[in-house]
């Protein structure tokens, strides 16, 4: 039913084993430890396989080997590239000071990517949809207003350290429970994700293996 | 003595267990028989009353020009895809319907996964073309700024890879983006990577619930142009679709387990809650002798 099992032989063996194995690991709720910890290796096992399959078959072989072999002048950047790939997978090895420097370059590329996309994605184009335009309604300009008191006393909260008056100090507790209804909310929607998931294992058991639901 | 002293001491222990587990294992029986009995039950419905954001979808899916190139990015999670399977099944379906020519590509090893076995599973159908494959893009967030310029995999041979290759041989070629999110790689990385520099690409998003506060905003802003990120809406969304396809979209969650589970979790915090006071009322002391 969830349509990832063919109905051939090779569906019905994905099945079963998919059957026994969510079995096995709820098997953990009434005290057996073993089976659970048999289904994390293997799990892990499975992962760790996968994972050099993929980096093999989709990214070294196809965007790595074949450019450098098939048409080594359209990809010279790929050489100082593999370089630094090999002094970081060689860094217990070759001394700090050369291994530091390459480190640094990932660390920073990775920054890079992440603040300026949260700095022009994010901050700038939803500050500038949170103003509220010249003609904006009563609710509008309420709910931006309340907006940026929470935001503020949130924001307040986060003064550690800083010295602080009666006030000041209110306007942080209140802050800080308003971030904590914030976190509370938020897991709420996701028990919900995490309970469609269990719904969804009950329902795999239920109607692909005991075909029992329909 | 320690003989007779070991067993019992493990028997007990054994117990103990047992009682812990009976909660979760009441909540497994709850819901499968909620499950069993779901299917009778008329008076509950799971899909969301309010269609906005569900013909906000399909007006986006209507708008695409014929023979429009639309892009997958399946970077959903494990753990969370359930949720939105039908949901992203039915937009495949409602993209094929309107005669889009598709294509996936991830940006997560989990995502490849996923968008491997729905391949698979539109092949095994025969219903419809499966999309074509861009396969897995390592980098994650460079990865998705690269494919900006260069995503269609050298050896890919194909007519869609060729309109893709006529388009620029990145994103831009795509007329939309459908982007299945629930990983590290989601909408947000998107519109934050991808949006900022092909500001006029038209991107919608499905996600789990418990994406809904993050990319919320984004739909607020115009930064996405559709959103299905809660159960009901994507079961709205999928019912919405359901006409024309006879592929299998798989189930969705029935109502009365959702709502059996959501008594349940709610039932456990006020239990907790209670305790807590019971707890606290007895550690407070008690009216002083006079």
């Amino acid at each position: 039913m969830n349509g990832f099992a063919g109905a051939d032989l090779s569906g019905t063996v994905a099945t079963w084993f998919a059957a026994i194995a969510t079995i096995a690991v709820w098997s953990y709720l009434v005290g057996s430890r073993r089976l659970f910890v048999l289904m994390q290796h293997l799990l892990a096992g499975l992962a760790t396989g996968y994972l050099v399959l993929l980096a093999i078959r989709d990214v070294l072989v196809p965007r790595l080997a074949a450019p450098l072999v098939e048409h080594p002048r359209d990809h010279a950047l790929l050489l100082p590239a593999l370089v630094l790939v090999g002094m970081l997978v060689g860094g217990s090895w070759l001394p700090r000071r050369a291994v530091a420097p390459v480190g640094a370059i990932l660390v920073g590329g990775i920054a890079a990517f992440a603040l300026g996309g949260a700095v022009v994605g994010t901050i700038l184009p939803q500050i500038a949809a949170a103003l509220p335009a010249g003609s904006a309604a009563a609710p509008e300009l309420a709910g931006g207003v309340i907006s940026l008191a929470i935001t503020s006393l949130v924001l307040i909260a986060f003064l550690h350290g800083a010295p602080r008056g009666t006030m000041t100090t209110r306007a942080a507790t209140l802050g800080r429970w308003l971030l904590v209804g914030g976190i509370g909310g938020w897991l709420g929607f996701l028990v919900v994700s995490r309970l469609s998931l269990l719904v969804d294992r009950i329902a795999f058991l239920l109607g692909d293996w005991l075909t029992v639901l329909r | 003595m320690t003989n007779n002293v070991g067993p019992t001491l493990l028997t007990g222990e054994r117990a103990a267990r047992l009682r812990r587990a009976v909660p979760t294992l009441l909540l497994l029986l709850g819901l499968v028989v909620a499950s069993l009995l779901s299917g009778g039950i008329d008076g509950l419905r799971l899909a969301s009353p309010d269609r906005s954001r569900v013909d906000q979808l399909r007006a986006a899916i209507r708008d695409l020009p014929d023979g429009a190139l639309v892009l997958i990015a399946c970077d959903a999670d494990l753990g969370t895809y359930p949720e939105i399977r039908a949901t992203t099944r039915a937009a495949i379906d409602d993209l094929a319907a309107r005669g889009a020519r598709l294509a996936i590509v991830s940006f997560t090893p989990e995502g490849r996964a996923i968008a491997a076995a729905e391949r698979a599973r539109i092949a095994r159908a025969g219903t419809e073309d499966p999309p074509a494959d861009l396969g897995f893009v390592a980098g994650a967030e460079a990865g998705l700024v690269r494919s900006i310029a260069s995503l269609v995999p050298e050896d890919a041979e194909g007519a869609t890879f060729d309109a893709i290759r006529e388009g620029g041989g990145g994103i831009g070629a795509f007329d939309m983006v459908l982007i299945v999110s629930g990983s590290d790689i989601s909408a947000r990385s998107w519109v934050e990577q991808v949006g900022s520099r092909l500001p006029d690409l038209s991107m919608v998003a499905i996600a789990p619930t418990f994406l809904d506060p993050e990319l919320e905003p984004y739909l607020r802003s115009g930064q996405l142009t559709a959103l299905l990120s809660t159960l009901r809406e994507g079961v709205a969304y999928a019912q919405a679709v359901a006409a024309g396809s006879t592929s299998s979209r798989g189930p969705t969650p029935g109502p009365l387990p959702m709502l059996v589970g959501m008594l349940i979790a709610l039932a456990v915090l006020a239990e907790g809650a209670f305790r807590r006071l019971v707890r606290r009322g007895r550690r407070s002391p008690g009216p002083s002798p006079s």
